[in-house]
């Protein structure tokens, strides 16, 4: 397995964080990771072992119970709720329900971003329709969502996630909904994506696919943090 | 400023969306505003028309000076040279008992006037209308001229009645004090309907509202639409309530007839003023701006 950056220029840095709900579930349990700039990672651990959890945190979804969480150098936590728009437009997210809005074509769902950014329509639109040829649906572009495939649904997903060149990618079980040949194929877009130079953070229980992509695995085991297989 | 308008209408546009994807709720807010400010809008025009009438009747106002029988030229000369010379008067005029006869019958009609007919003599007196000068204030101006002529020879009896005008004006009054307490109250309840009626719109659109604010929309960018969407209802409801009005007092001023003096005349006799009017605009666009800001304020 690949090593984690001896520190230097790091895109995500958790320390000691925590997440307790209500009643006591302890769901991240003083977890200490790095992610460097640019690099490729894989979360792994079974279901509810605080996969989710995590990038909640680093979306600024939840607050921690204690720790900090870094973005880029921000502590997520501690952020004002005015800036947490600023955060989530650096960040690119996928979902495994892929959450596309259902009333707007795909092209508008990928243009909503841009929107959101400010741009103008035009470029908005033509930036829009040049990521989604890049995952192969400039022939879908007025669809709407119910009418595409749970394939092409994801790589809208994708495209609206990239489409702002954000400097990190978060994805939660981006292929749990997929077929393997389409998962593999989503995979070939992350790492596509990666070596543009955006750091992707991939929440998943898939292991097969983890081995197949030879990229630096964390694993989550009941909210900690297990042992690297180098650590063994 | 680009940028605004450019947002603008991206807000306009998802507004319109929004009302081809929840016509059903939509139209039940906009209805709602539309009934309220129906109601609005009809008080409105029923106190500015017996405003209107109450003015229009205080400058008709005269006061009668009702002669003793055959009175001689000389009492009727000292009695209208007293009377032009106050300040409080404008114009006095002789009405003879054949004139006041005339009147009688030309008011009354029908088996009164014939009533008139039967009597073997004119049993109506003889009067000076004396009509006050504009601007003064006719309760006291009347009480100048009763003192100015009273115990003169030839009058019998100085007649003034402005009682029934400053009850009425009393009545508006208190109409417009209570209709101001009663607007603020359906003024509230509109609101919390509007509210409750909108959110049920966001609350449809409460995973879109997520996926928003996960890719970085503001809380100002996902109302917006909302907002606008509101505004627009407010903006419609309160044309179509303008129009509503207009198009009843018409019927109602058919309904009445050509009769001048009916009360239904009265309260509809003018269309809205142009502020009243935009009264209704303003108060509707208001009504449906609290209530989009209390909808969607929650929510995102």
């Amino acid at each position: 397995m690949i090593e984690a950056p001896p520190g230097g220029d790091l895109m995500i840095r958790a320390m000691k964080l925590s997440k307790r709900y209500p009643g006591g579930t302890a769901a991240l349990e003083d977890v200490d990771l790095e992610v460097g700039r640019g690099e490729f990672v894989f979360i792994t651990g079974a279901s509810g072992a605080g996969k989710t959890t995590l990038l909640r945190l680093i979306l600024r979804q939840e607050l921690p119970s204690s720790g900090q969480v870094l973005v880029n150098g921000r502590n997520v936590g501690a952020l004002p709720a005015s800036k947490v728009p600023d955060l989530r437009k650096s960040i690119g997210v996928v979902f495994q329900d892929f959450k596309l809005i259902q009333r707007k074509t795909a092209l508008e769902n990928v243009a909503y971003v841009l929107n959101v950014a400010g741009l103008p329509r035009g470029e908005q639109r033509r930036r829009a329709f040049q990521v989604l040829r890049s995952v192969g649906l400039h022939h879908r572009l007025s669809v709407l969502p119910p009418a595409l495939s749970g394939g092409e649904q994801q790589r809208v997903a994708i495209a609206r996630a990239v489409v702002n060149e954000p400097t990190l990618l978060l994805a939660d079980e981006p292929t749990g909904n997929l077929d393997p040949d389409l998962a593999v194929e989503i995979m070939r877009l992350f790492r596509e994506i990666n070596a543009r130079g955006t750091t992707v953070v991939v929440a998943t229980h898939d292991r097969d696919l983890v081995k197949r992509m030879q990229r630096r695995v964390v694993t989550l085991e009941r909210g900690r943090l297990a042992p690297s297989e180098s650590d063994s | 400023m680009k940028t605004a308008l450019a947002r603008l209408r991206y807000f306009a546009t998802d507004a319109l969306d929004e009302w081809r994807h929840s016509p059903g709720v939509n139209l039940l807010a906009t209805a709602t505003l539309v009934a309220a400010l129906f109601i609005g809008g009809l008080a409105l025009l029923v106190i500015s028309n017996v405003d209107g009438y109450l003015d229009h009747a205080r400058n008709e106002l005269n006061v009668h000076v009702y002669l003793l029988p055959d009175p001689t030229s000389a009492e009727l000369r000292r009695i209208e040279q007293r009377l032009s010379s106050l300040a409080e008067v404008s114009r006095v005029e002789y009405v003879d008992q054949q004139e006041a006869l005339r009147r009688y019958r030309e008011w009354y009609g029908g088996s009164l006037a014939a009533l008139a007919g039967e009597l073997e003599a004119n049993p109506l007196p003889a009067s000076f209308e004396v009509y006050l000068a504009p601007g003064s204030e006719s309760g006291g101006a009347a009480a100048v001229v009763t003192r100015a002529v009273t115990g003169f020879d030839g009058v019998d009896e100085v007649w003034f009645d402005a009682e029934w005008l400053d009850r009425l004006d009393a009545l508006l009054r208190l109409a417009k004090v209570g209709g101001g307490v009663l607007s603020m109250l359906v003024f509230t309840a509109v609101v919390l309907v509007m509210a409750s009626v909108l959110r049920l719109a966001v609350y449809a659109r409460r995973d879109e509202i997520e996926i928003m604010q996960l890719v970085g929309a503001t809380p100002s960018f996902v109302r917006g639409p909302f907002i606008v969407a509101g505004l627009a209802q407010g903006l419609l409801a309160s044309v179509a309530a303008v129009v509503l009005v207009e198009a009843a007092r018409r019927g109602i001023f058919l309904y009445a007839g050509s009769n001048p003096l009916a009360v239904l005349g009265i309260v509809a006799g003018g269309p809205l003023s142009v502020s009243d009017s935009a009264l209704i605009v303003v108060t509707g666009l208001v009504i449906s701006l609290v209530g989009a800001w209390f909808a969607v304020r929650r929510t995102t």
